[in-house]
């Protein structure tokens, strides 16, 4: 699954394109993140922590978004962008959403 | 029995919320995405796209700003269910019915405001979520989420 | 460029997983942590207690005997004594400075409190038909001073609130319930402490006095009072008839005999209802 952020493919033609496609997760961190992020607030520097738990979420929903593509008959999505937002205290929602369009 | 029951009164009103929580939360879950999926395949003819449209002199008569917004509270069954997610961590199941409702309807809603003034698509749409509500920031509560969706609508000369 | 819209009936958006199932499998990883965390606190509470020597006990002991409000009582003084007298050279008790109280209750009940003070509640002292009887109940209470009982309950259901604020913040609702939790179950021996606390009192008894004798009657007479086994399932101590039952089978296999006990004396109710009757009670 070909994936941009701009409006089209470089280097390829969109033929035909299906509508929005979005895909989001929910995580929360859990106890043992929490206590060395607090640590953390003594010593300062990464989260490193947070940042793989993020990364992973972001992974998750851009893996869900192209599930949905897919299933739509699409090979690319074009004009991808992304949101965080906390939905619950200490759960944040991935969100990130596109256009699915095959191209070829 | 009645003592126990005045005893432990808050352990008691708490199940009973819990149980009314999730009785009422999946019926009205339920009626939400049924209705959701209808006007979603109505809808489905009004072109939606997150890209800038790039448009032929002359074919456009008239754009204009639309949006559509929705803002759900969750139930009190799917907040336990959170907060003891919250010492374990790992995916949060019980909000992403939530926050999936809140956004499709947004979407629906804005195509619906598109539709009414004749538009023929919507481009450049852009989706945002937010938590407000009274106890969105205090620690162990849930707000409710507010799912907004704005784009450019866009009515074409039709030849 | 082609525009087709297409529906997708399937959400990838929502997991599959019914809610309930998921609330049984989170409630269940949470209760089978705070067992684990329980049982090791249990062990390390148990461990660290006993080494608390007697001279922090007592001072311990300092800060709780205040609540009541009643003085030592001399009759019950000199019975304890005579038992304190009859115990071997070497045994810890003997660093105790042992005061013994006497509180006007209904109760049938006496406690053992750190720092080596006994309270009996006159409800206990009205029921007792035999000076033997007497003996056996405070020769118990000694049992629970030799383990250092009292400071384990204490120090398991400590630990345990402690943790639990840690962990859930000072106001949660669920502190509230473990430490409330902790009060009602471990405000009692375990059944094990009580037996071997009973073990204790029938060798003390029977240094004191020769033999045997009104070591059971007292759970006897209770006993007959307390009616059906199974609410004892739950409960912390023994059903009566139980602890009569180890009782005698220790009595039989040490061998130890049994003879007639002593009436009550007259000095132990002076204040008391006057109509307290010292009966001989014969032996089973």
């Amino acid at each position: 699954m070909i994936m941009t952020n701009i409006g089209s493919v470089p280097g390829k033609k969109i033929v035909e394109h299906f509508g929005i496609v979005q895909g989001s997760t929910v995580r929360a961190k859990h106890f043992g993140r929490d206590m060395m992020a607090g640590l953390k607030n003594l010593v300062g520097g990464e989260l490193k922590g947070y940042t793989e738990l993020l990364q992973e979420s972001r992974q998750e929903a851009m893996d869900r978004m192209s599930e949905q593509a897919r299933l739509m008959g699409a090979n690319a999505v074009v004009n991808i962008r992304f949101a965080t937002s906390s939905v619950a205290q200490g759960a944040a929602e991935l969100f990130a959403y596109g256009t699915a369009v095959r191209v070829e | 029995m009645l003592e126990g029951i005045f005893g432990n009164l808050d352990l008691f009103l708490f199940l009973l919320f819990v149980v009314i929580g999730y009785s009422c939360g999946t019926i009205a879950e339920k009626r939400h995405y049924k209705s959701i999926i209808k006007r979603e395949k109505e809808l489905i003819k009004l072109m939606l796209v997150t890209a800038e449209g790039r448009f032929a002199d002359g074919a456009v008569h008239e754009s204009f700003l639309v949006s559509g917004s929705m803002v759900v509270s969750n139930d009190y069954f799917k907040r336990l269910l959170a907060i003891l997610r919250n010492f374990f961590g790992g995916r949060v199941k019980a909000y992403e019915p939530l926050v999936d409702r809140a956004r499709r309807e947004a979407i629906l809603r804005m195509k619906e405001e598109a539709k009414t003034k004749g538009a023929h698509m919507i481009v450049n749409l852009r989706l945002e979520t937010s938590t407000i509500g009274r106890s969105a920031n205090k620690k162990n509560s849930v707000g409710s989420i507010e799912a907004l969706a704005y784009g450019t609508a866009v009515v074409m000369n039709r030849p | 460029m082609k525009f087709t819209p297409k529906h997708i009936d399937e959400n990838v958006n929502v997991s599959k997983t019914h809610p309930l199932a998921e609330l049984a499998w989170l409630v269940g990883g949470m209760l089978l942590l705070a067992l684990v965390f329980y049982l090791v606190l249990g062990v390390t509470a148990d461990l660290a207690v006993a080494k608390i020597p007697i001279k922090a006990e007592v001072w311990l002991g300092e800060h709780f005997v205040d609540s009541f409000e009643a003085n030592e009582d001399e009759p019950l003084r000199r019975r304890l004594q005579r038992l304190l007298d009859n115990l071997p050279a070497d045994s810890p008790l003997h660093k105790y400075p042992f005061t013994v109280q006497l509180v006007k209750n209904e109760e049938v009940n006496a406690l053992a409190l750190p720092g080596g003070h006994i309270v009996v509640f006159s409800g206990l002292v009205e029921q007792a038909e035999s000076e033997n009887e007497l003996a056996m109940v405070l020769a118990h209470e000694l049992g629970h001073f030799a383990h250092r009982d009292h400071l384990k309950r204490l120090g398991r259901g400590l630990g345990l609130t402690v943790a639990a604020m840690l962990v859930f913040g000072e106001d949660s609702a669920i502190s509230r319930l473990v430490s409330n939790l902790f009060l009602v179950t471990e405000s009692s021996y375990s059944r094990q402490q009580e037996a071997d606390a009973d073990r204790f009192g029938l060798a003390l008894l029977v240094n004191s006095f020769g033999h045997a004798g009104g070591a059971t009657d007292f759970f006897a007479r209770v006993g007959k009072k307390a009616g059906r086994r199974v609410p004892y399932l739950l409960a912390s101590h023994p059903h009566p008839e139980d602890r009569i039952k180890e009782l005698q089978s220790l009595i039989r296999g040490n061998g130890y005999p049994v003879e007639m006990n002593a009436p009550v004396g007259d000095d132990l109710l002076s204040e008391a209802e006057p109509e307290q009757e010292a009966e001989t009670a014969v032996d089973q």
